[in-house]
């Protein structure tokens, strides 16, 4: 375990380069944005695999598409932000309605944009990309996770979108903890509530279980590294155990977590759900610790809303 | 003049407009334009294999204007990918024939397009993957003039050229209409040579009806070393329906009875 905030990108370069070793199919796409995406290493090792087609969104996600169509396994990539907004007809046309096995990354999410600020501050790649017909979307917590993540989808022949921070803890999970395409993680068995979290959220979700306990609420903590096809069975199971939902993102409240989270709890199980993250806001200008806290995605708020929550349910 | 493959436009043409009729209408103007292109791809340049869809060493082809379906799923039947009779289910509920074209409705479909402007990013992907692993593919691609208009064009259009793409040959369905007018009142895109010849293409000119003028310009533009090819190819909306060609308001439509009589003459008398 190593709580410390990692750049993301050098998993990412390093693992590409790995993959690309072992597997000449891979190919990286960028859109001049290979220094937040970290694949400079990739382009040294394999330059006639790493294609660079500028400024220009659009086109990166449908010339990933068309290497994808030869059978090759394209990871393009550029700001969450740009990928789900300025390409968001060529990742729905070129890349899902297609089916064509393109890794769709997204850098750089949400409130990791920091000091870009609130242009740049991707507030709807989630929603954008749950609404895709078949789209698997992959937001992982922590450096190791994100590096065993890039392998999975390597290995799974489906449109993907990776969300990725540009900074994660290193380790959060014990060194036991495996990612799987399309698998939940529950940590403590809680019965009080539930809180869900998924990519950087989660870990701020996990230091607030000791503080709940202190404060004589016990919990439980469900991880969605996969969003879709979501465990929704794992989710259920926790609405009738605990009775109440806490969901905490990095994103929009409207359509991505917390909006998954309360999609599947009203038509199987109905129970009260807080959706913690961007409340109908755009991002601002800002370091990670400032949007965190004017976000409410800290340990204080998520327990204050829990014994709120509890006060008025149960 | 190749007699053989100017006949087979024809009937290409003939197979698209009765295909399109009997659904009831659609897109009958942007279809009917690129007959010869088709007859002279299918029928002579690509490396295909209609009983084997998935051969390894075919040429890829991508119709970037997706509203063309109906000529393509004609050439494709008058080739053997599948008898010429199932093209009675064009755009009928559920169909494997959908007039904007979809590769997991049919195999031999290399890319689902409709939205337009995308075909050339795919295009260049393909290009791309074959030249990375010295293959001898060629990835072949006709775009709606109109489809001119949309910026994703160009930044294609750049990434072949940077790329040294000579494996594409890309063909502009010159015939000035799109949906609200002719493409010289609606946004103009020429001089479109200049503009290809500018971005780093080698841009010919040819007779987009005359299989004779496409063939000799395809054989120019294989011979091209380190730079895409576009073959700007002057066509006519509606070519072969009397009442249709040169009208952009033949983009899409319905007909009459007594229309498609009179339609189904003029095709015929060209066969």
């Amino acid at each position: 375990m190593n709580n410390a905030l990692a750049q993301v990108k050098e998993v990412y370069g390093k693992t590409l380069v790995e993959l690309g070793d072992r597997n000449t199919d891979i190919f990286v796409v960028e859109a001049d944005l290979m220094k937040a995406s970290g694949t400079a290493p990739f382009k040294e090792k394999f330059p006639d695999r790493h294609i660079n087609v500028g400024i220009a969104e659009q086109n990166l996600v449908g010339v990933a598409a068309g290497i994808a169509a030869t059978g090759r396994i394209p990871f393009a990539c550029t700001m969450a932000n740009f990928m789900s907004q300025r390409a968001c007809d060529q990742v729905a046309m070129s890349v899902a309605f297609n089916k064509f096995n393109v890794k769709l990354v997204g850098c750089y999410a949400g409130l990791t944009q920091e000091k870009n600020g609130g242009t740049h501050v991707s507030v709807m790649d989630l929603a954008v990309m749950r609404a895709l017909p078949n789209m698997r979307i992959i937001v992982p917590a922590d450096c190791h996770e994100f590096e065993q993540a890039v392998t999975a989808i390597s290995e799974d022949a489906a449109p993907t979108y990776l969300r990725m921070a540009k900074l994660l803890p290193n380790s959060i999970f014990g060194s036991d903890h495996r990612f799987q395409i399309g698998r939940a993680y529950q940590f403590e068995k809680g019965n009080d509530m539930t809180l869900i979290a998924t990519g950087l959220t989660t870990s701020i979700a996990l230091a607030a279980l000791p503080v709940l306990r202190k404060e004589g609420i016990s919990a439980r903590l469900i991880h969605l590294p996969t969003l879709k096809p979501v465990d929704s069975e794992m989710i259920v199971a926790s609405a009738r155990d605990t009775w109440a939902i806490i969901t905490i993102e990095n994103h929009s409240v409207f359509g991505g977590l917390g909006g998954l989270v309360t999609e599947i709890v009203t038509s199987e199980y109905p129970v009260p759900v807080r959706r913690l993250g961007f409340n109908d806001q755009f991002g601002l200008t800002a370091g990670l610790d400032f949007q965190l806290t004017y976000f409410g995605l800290t340990v204080e708020n998520i327990v204050n809303n829990a014994k709120e929550l509890l006060r008025k349910h149960k | 003049m190749s007699l053989d493959l100017q006949k087979t436009a024809e009937k290409i043409r003939l197979a698209t407009f009765k295909a399109i009729a009997g659904a009831g209408g659609g897109h009958f103007g942007g279809s009917l334009s690129i007959a010869e292109m088709l007859a002279v791809l299918y029928f002579e340049v690509m490396v295909i294999d209609p009983k084997n869809p998935d051969d390894e060493k075919r040429d890829r082809f991508v119709l970037s204007k997706g509203h063309g379906g109906p000529a393509l799923y004609a050439a494709m039947a008058i080739r053997g990918y599948f008898p010429l009779s199932e093209l009675e289910g064009l755009d009928q509920p559920l169909t494997k024939f959908p007039k904007h074209i979809d590769r997991l409705k049919l195999k031999g479909i290399e890319a689902s397009t409709g939205p337009l402007g995308q075909g050339l990013s795919i295009a260049c992907g393909m290009g791309i993957s074959f030249k990375q692993q010295d293959r001898s593919n060629r990835v072949y691609i006709i775009i709606g003039d109109g489809e001119c208009d949309s910026g994703q064009l160009w930044e294609a259009a750049m990434t072949a050229a940077k790329y040294k793409l000579n494996n594409i040959i890309a063909f502009i369905d010159r015939n000035n209409c799109q949906i609200d007018g002719t493409c010289s009142e609606v946004m103009p895109t020429e001089p479109l040579v200049d503009k290809f010849t500018s971005f780093g293409w080698k841009a010919f000119q040819a007779d987009g009806h005359d299989t004779d003028s496409l063939l000799s310009v395809i054989d120019k533009a294989k011979q091209v070393k380190e730079k895409p090819s576009v073959i700007i190819a002057s066509t006519i909306k509606g070519c072969g329906v009397s009442f249709m060609e040169n009208r952009y308001e033949w983009h899409s439509g319905k007909i009459t009875d007594e229309q498609y009589k009179k339609a189904l003459a003029d095709l015929e008398a060209r066969l």
